[in-house]
């Protein structure tokens, strides 16, 4: 069998399997865990686009997600505007807001860069406390309205229950998937890992990195929003919290032990961390101690340390290991 | 405190300072191990978190002026320690496969771990240090503060004098300022690097501590409460120059003045963000800090 | 005295020294000269326990001291002037004298050596306040020579000296490195690239190039060689 039919088959045994979840489980908590994951996914994805491929440590990556669900709340319930709409539209809202961080960002590095991000996020999250005409402030807006329901013929999706979410969610990714892997397989994404690699060789050769670093921070920056428009319309609630930098905290840490600068790398530390997170919650009814975020702590420092290359790192070694052992 | 109308400005001037102080020291601490290990140590208002829980309990076994100055001994004896043991386990390992992500990520790390650490021993409920004089006021003409707040003023002061007693007189203080000036030269004059490191990142995180006390006495004590003082001490650090302790104190001084009267003036909600207007500021206009050589970004 | 055995060095996959050997013997002057990028510097760096060393020896006094940690090479008395001055800049003239002298517990004998070093340098004596930043090249030049010097060298090591330097603070460069020599018996490694002067003096002389030993004899004999003289002397 040839790699790209099993590739092919892969491929759709794994939508199949996707496409069947929802049928075989029909706890609604354990579906609106998936949900989150999904959307994690989407910011580890997009968070990812930004580190691991242009080196930019972006600590400011929350407040992309709370632009995309406050403008898509927003728009909802003040104009009426179709949810499936202001996904987008909170995409592109947090895609601007991504360009006007870009450019500072362009002259800045390392902690220089963190700290100007954290800034901004900071400075956005206090504006959504205050701004209280238009935000409700910290109270958050709530009985944002649910993804209205599609009407194909006969057949009329609603969008109600988790399960309902659960494929919208599941498109949402693959979609994101999808462009980020044309991103980077693309000439545009060739270019970048060899900016990642050796900046100014790239530079020697008539690359201008800072519109390739100004494009990434954009696209990022959408991505993000989409998820925050995703998030608003499931939750049904915004708060200024969304902007908050435990939030970027975690997206990192799932990133990082995930595997940092892959494309299977924040799918696997999204998921994995989202449902090891549900695992721990669980088991505080037990021990009666909250030890979440202590985990996440401690993981990531063992990662950096230890296992660098995050659980995508693992498993190739492994692999590998396996292979050279027959 | 009571504010004197007439003199409302300067009584803002004075809070400022005195906040002002405590910035510094936790950010001197954040400048050095900057200038020495070139580590942004995201985790250093965690170091402060835990000197202020030293004092709550130090307090609570020895009361009143007594027990508030041995809580900021006991404090830098105990952060000291916590900075010597992390630059050891987390930092060092680092030091020889290097990169910018790596550092902050880890710091990062630590900084969850320590503050949910704090809220699993400590819990979550706000905690304050007792006033060891009671509430006393101080009225220095025109203006007047506590007697308290005066104190933490002064002790910040003496902590700062005392280390620059040791950098500039001491040998491994001297030995510190040579490793962030040119490591390969300090190498090759004898000095033992990792003990430079070790030392930095005690002496540092020392600091933090007593500016937690310090801290915890103005403001309430709680786990989250690192957050706050380390973002601010990145201000001060990148206003006054990334490895400028002059500049870290000057700064400090600087950002508690412009919180303090911009809360007043200009608008109380966004006085946190003040700290971050001034980076964004600061590192658009001359990145350097007003200190710092042209060294770039 | 020093002994290098095979010595392999290199960073990450480039070999930088290939199987080097020499010695330097008490008492001698030791040259050793190569052009850019031959590996002098990764040599000294190697030996002063700054650079790790993948396969070989290097013994002093009979003991082994390779990929120990600089510190412990430096207290051996094994010091390095190293290439383009390296003075700490935010420290004082009097400071960084100072910091060569860190090993030393005894302070008289620190005391009267900075006496001795400010005779031999009477500018560094006059700018001893003064911030050694601000230090012209040569006077940073006689600071780090000075600040090797307060270390009670057994071994100085010293890595292109007149490097960057008018003729005039050259020539007076060398007076001093000769006088250091003459006068107080110092062994001396010494790394250049001016030849003429270098084998001048030297006792036995070594060239490396592209990371081996090509060449080994005395000073005479080398700065004899036509080779030698087409390649360094520039005849």
């Amino acid at each position: 069998m040839s790699a790209r039919l099993r590739k092919i088959l892969l491929w759709a045994a794994a939508l199949v399997a996707l496409f069947l979840v929802p049928h075989v489980v029909e706890d609604r908590y354990f579906m609106h865990i998936v949900v989150m994951a999904g959307i994690f996914t989407i910011l580890t994805l997009s968070w990812n686009l930004l580190a691991g491929y242009t080196g930019q440590l972006n600590l400011g990556h929350a407040a992309f997600y709370g632009i995309g669900a406050y403008t898509s709340a927003i728009l909802a319930m003040q104009t009426g505007l179709s949810p499936w709409l202001g996904l987008f539209a909170g995409g592109l809202v947090a895609a601007f807001f991504g360009l006007l961080l870009g450019f500072p960002a362009l002259r800045l590095s390392g902690p220089y860069l963190a700290i100007t991000t954290i800034g901004f996020a900071e400075i956005l999250r206090l504006v959504a406390m205050n701004w209280v005409d238009l935000t409700r402030g910290s109270l958050g807006l709530s009985g944002v309205p649910l993804l209205t329901p599609i009407k194909i013929g006969d057949f009329t999706m609603q969008f109600y229950f988790e399960r309902d979410y659960y494929y919208v969610v599941v498109a949402a990714v693959l979609f994101t998937l999808f462009c980020i892997r044309r991103l980077i397989g693309s000439e545009f994404g060739v270019t970048l890992q060899a900016m990642r690699d050796d900046e100014a060789g790239a530079q020697s050769i008539g690359i201008n990195p800072s519109s390739y670093k100004l494009a990434v921070f954009t696209i990022s920056a959408f991505f993000a929003g989409f998820a925050g428009g995703l998030f608003a319309h499931f939750a049904r609630l915004v708060s200024p919290e969304l902007l908050a930098l435990h939030n970027t905290f975690d997206v990192l840490t799932m990133t990082m032990i995930g595997g940092l600068g892959t494309i299977a790398g924040p799918i696997l530390g999204a998921v994995t961390l989202t449902f090891l997170s549900e695992a721990l919650r669980y088991m505080e009814e037990v021990i009666k101690i909250d030890i979440r975020l202590i985990v996440y702590g401690l993981l990531l420092i063992l990662t950096i340390l230890f296992m660098r290359e995050g659980l995508v790192g693992v498993i190739k070694n492994s692999w590998a290991r396996m292979k050279g052992g027959r | 405190m009571v504010p004197v109308m007439d003199s409302l400005f300067l009584q803002q001037v004075l809070n400022g300072l005195i906040t002002g102080s405590v910035y510094s020291l936790i950010a001197i601490g954040l400048t050095m191990i900057f200038g020495v290990m070139k580590i942004s140590n995201f985790a250093q208002g965690d170091y402060s978190m835990v000197g202020a829980y030293t004092a709550v309990f130090v307090m609570a076994w020895v009361g009143g002026w007594l027990g508030w100055v041995g809580s900021v001994l006991a404090a830098a004896a105990v952060v000291g320690l916590l900075g010597v043991v992390t630059e050891r386990l987390v930092f060092r390992p680092l030091m020889t496969r290097w990169t910018d992500i790596d550092m902050i990520m880890v710091s990062i790390g630590l900084f969850i771990l320590l503050e949910n650490l704090a809220q699993l021993f400590f819990g979550a409920t706000p905690r304050m240090i007792d006033d060891p004089f009671g509430g006393r006021t101080i009225n220095l003409g025109v203006a007047s503060t506590s007697l308290l707040r005066l104190f933490c003023f002064v002790f910040a002061g003496v902590a700062i004098a005392c280390l620059e007693l040791f950098l500039n007189r001491s040998r491994m203080g001297v030995a510190i300022r040579a490793t962030s000036q040119n490591r390969f030269a300090a190498q090759l004059m004898g000095i033992d690097i990792n003990q430079v490191y070790r030392l930095t990142f005690g002496v540092g995180a020392l600091l933090a501590g007593v500016g937690g006390v310090l801290y915890g006495t103005l403001f309430a004590i709680y786990p989250m409460m690192g957050a706050l003082p380390t973002l601010k001490a990145f201000a001060v650090t990148i206003l006054g120059g990334m490895g400028n302790i002059r500049g870290a104190i000057w700064g400090g001084l600087i950002l508690g003045v412009a919180e303090a009267l911009g809360g007043n003036y200009i608008a109380m909600e966004y006085k946190q963000a003040i700290g971050f207007f001034i980076i964004i500021l600061v590192l658009l206009v001359k990145p350097s800090g007003l200190f710092g050589r042209k060294e770039g970004a | 005295m020093l002994n290098i055995e095979n010595l392999k060095v290199a960073y990450g996959k480039a070999v930088a020294l290939h199987d080097v050997s020499m010695r330097v013997e008490e008492g001698e002057l030791v040259t050793l000269l190569g052009s850019n990028g031959a590996g002098k510097s990764t040599l000294l760096k190697t030996i002063s326990g700054v650079n790790r060393a993948l396969a070989g020896r290097i013994l002093w006094k009979g003991q082994e001291i390779q990929n120990q940690p600089s510190h412990v090479v430096v207290n051996q008395g094994i010091i390095q002037v190293p290439e383009g001055r390296a003075v700490f800049p935010d420290l004082s003239v009097a400071e960084n004298l100072r910091m060569g002298a860190f090993t030393r517990r005894d302070e008289d004998g620190v005391a009267s050596d900075l006496e001795e070093v400010f005779e031999l340098f009477p500018r560094l004596k006059e700018r001893r306040q003064q911030l050694a930043g601000t230090l012209s090249g040569g006077e940073a030049q006689m600071l780090a020579i000075a600040r090797g010097l307060l270390a009670a060298p057994k071994l100085l090591m010293l890595d292109e000296p007149s490097l960057g330097l008018a003729p005039v603070l050259r020539e007076a460069i060398y007076r001093v490195i000769q006088q250091i020599y003459q006068e107080k018996g110092i062994t001396i490694l010494l790394v250049e690239q001016n030849a003429r002067w270098a084998l001048k003096v030297a006792t036995r002389a070594y060239i490396l190039e592209n990371g081996r030993i090509t060449m080994e004899d005395t000073g005479a004999a080398l700065a004899a060689n036509p080779d030698v003289q087409r390649a360094y002397l520039g005849h």
